[in-house]
């Protein structure tokens, strides 16, 4: 087999590897199930033609992340309007289900699961460019300046809006917990 | 308690794992005599480890993933340059089976020497033209504008009047900072305004530092004295006699330039060169086409006049 032809078999066994990781950064930037699924095979055909310019020692991964994310912005010049939030609904079955299972009793697991759920869906509440912050920092574990190279602005901007991401992030949290308190305390009184 | 407060700023930074060296051990000593920081340690790491958790938030439908794996393996590389091409680029090279050459012309090989000669000068003008690296002083004033924005620099007087920052810095470093003031009487909307100011250290010496904001946008004005502190590189503009040096540092603009025994650096993320936040010394002033000068030209066949 040839120099050439084993580099691209290792570029494609090391692509692949990013592809739920890529399906859930399309999932946050689009919020529809078709979109999303176009958006990354529109990735991998990208990078399949431009994979010769990446670097040696470039980081696959945030490459992958950043062609992703001009994809899309092209994407929407071309539809010439703005992000289409579709609702989800039966795309909620698609979610990972990959929590913590290193406990056994089912009564941690179900409130671990809950406890998940809830995070999951305050981020999914959250505006796009907040989802999309704490996707990239705390979800994929991209440093600063990795998600400054991405989302193609200074890393003081990837610090404060990921400091307001947060802030809204526990505020809404703090919020529906409280909520759910008052009402399992009203429940108790009636 | 200053401390704690310059601390629990960076909290998110050390879990974010973007603090490193000192800062990480004196953030790691303090936690360990300060009760209250460790609480507040303690709740924001659950906070970040409970949104951690989450991941990964989607799995790709097994369809997609059969679509992908198919763009993977048959698309073609474009580093594989197809044979025929290699063969007709053989062909031209006027090569044998065994790499020799078996003919060039005198015609052939004029030609190939004034190609190289004028590669050979497209090369020396590139060199001679492309932006020299950017000074100490530009980079030191980026690394400042970023940790100030990261919270690692608070501000030792926070006002937004220039004479009582002028004042303050009076006697703490050795040349007298005077911040201009705008003229209301221009008529013009302020367009920004004036946040503080703390003194950073560089070249064994401090160094003034003051924050300012524009519409959201933080700009950052360093000064010290001209001796320890020499403009150089990147692109260079002249104005008013004064020669401007513009680079772009990590995603930031930077504009370092002397004047009157004095070096200043402004550091924005402002559009273009960054002209805009000259606006913080020269709004309302008659210097109206002092910005106008520092814009770029526009392009002319893809060059800049």
């Amino acid at each position: 087999m040839s120099k050439a032809s084993n580099r691209n078999k290792a570029f494609s066994n090391a692509a692949l590897e990013h592809i739920d990781a890529l399906y859930g950064f399309a999932m946050v930037l689009t919020r529809n199930r078709t979109e999303a699924e176009d958006l990354v095979q529109e990735t991998y055909l990208r990078a399949v033609r431009a994979f010769g310019r990446l670097m040696a020692d470039s980081n696959l991964k945030s490459w992958l992340f950043a062609i992703m994310r001009n994809a899309w912005l092209n994407q929407l010049r071309h539809d010439r309007c703005g992000p289409q939030f579709v609702e989800m609904d039966a795309e909620e079955s698609d979610r990972s289900q990959s929590f913590d299972h290193r406990t056994t009793d089912p009564h941690i697991v179900y409130l671990r699961k809950l406890e998940r759920d809830e995070v999951m869906a305050a981020i999914d509440s959250l505006p796009r460019l907040h989802r999309e912050i704490i996707l990239l920092r705390d979800i994929e574990g991209f440093s600063y300046q990795q998600i400054a190279t991405i989302l193609d602005c200074p890393a003081g901007t990837v610090m404060s809006r990921l400091g307001r991401a947060r802030e809204k992030l526990r505020n809404l949290l703090t919020e529906w917990r409280k909520g759910s308190s008052d009402n399992s305390v009203r429940a108790k009184e009636a | 308690m200053n401390q704690c407060k310059e601390i629990r700023n960076q909290i998110a930074f050390y879990l974010d794992d973007e603090l490193e060296g000192r800062e990480r051990t004196e953030l790691d000593a303090h936690l360990r005599t300060c009760d209250s920081c460790s609480e507040i340690f303690a709740r924001q790491e659950r906070f970040f480890k409970s949104v951690r958790d989450c991941g990964p938030l989607y799995s790709a439908p097994a369809e997609l993933r059969a679509r992908v794996e198919q763009i993977l393996t048959t698309a073609p590389s474009p580093e594989v340059t197809p044979g025929k091409l290699r063969r007709r680029i053989q062909r031209s090279l006027q090569l044998d089976g065994s790499g020799r050459t078996r003919f060039i012309d005198a015609r052939g090989l004029t030609a190939l020497l004034a190609l190289l000669l004028l590669v050979g000068w497209a090369v020396a003008e590139y060199v001679k033209s492309r932006p020299k690296p950017p000074s100490q002083f530009a980079t030191m004033a980026v690394e400042t504008h970023q940790r100030h924005l990261r919270g690692q620099l608070p501000l030792e007087i926070s006002s937004d009047v220039p004479d009582q920052i002028s004042n303050w810095f009076a006697g703490k470093v050795p040349f007298s900072v005077k911040l201009p003031n705008y003229q209301e009487s221009s008529g013009q909307e302020k367009l920004y305004s004036l946040e503080g100011a703390r003194l950073v250290g560089y070249n064994d010496g401090y160094a003034a530092y003051v924050a300012y904001q524009m519409q959201n946008r933080p700009i950052s004005l360093v000064v010290t004295w001209e001796a320890v502190a020499h403009p150089s590189g990147g692109e260079e503009i002249v104005s008013k006699g004064l020669t401007f040096h513009y680079d772009s540092l990590q995603g930031l603009k930077v504009i370092t330039w002397s004047d009157g025994g004095l070096t200043y650096a402004l550091v924005s993320d402002l559009e273009e060169r960054g002209q805009q936040s000259c606006i913080v010394c020269h709004q309302g002033t008659k210097d109206k086409d002092f910005i106008e000068g520092l814009k770029p030209k526009a392009p002319v066949n893809g060059l800049l006049r």
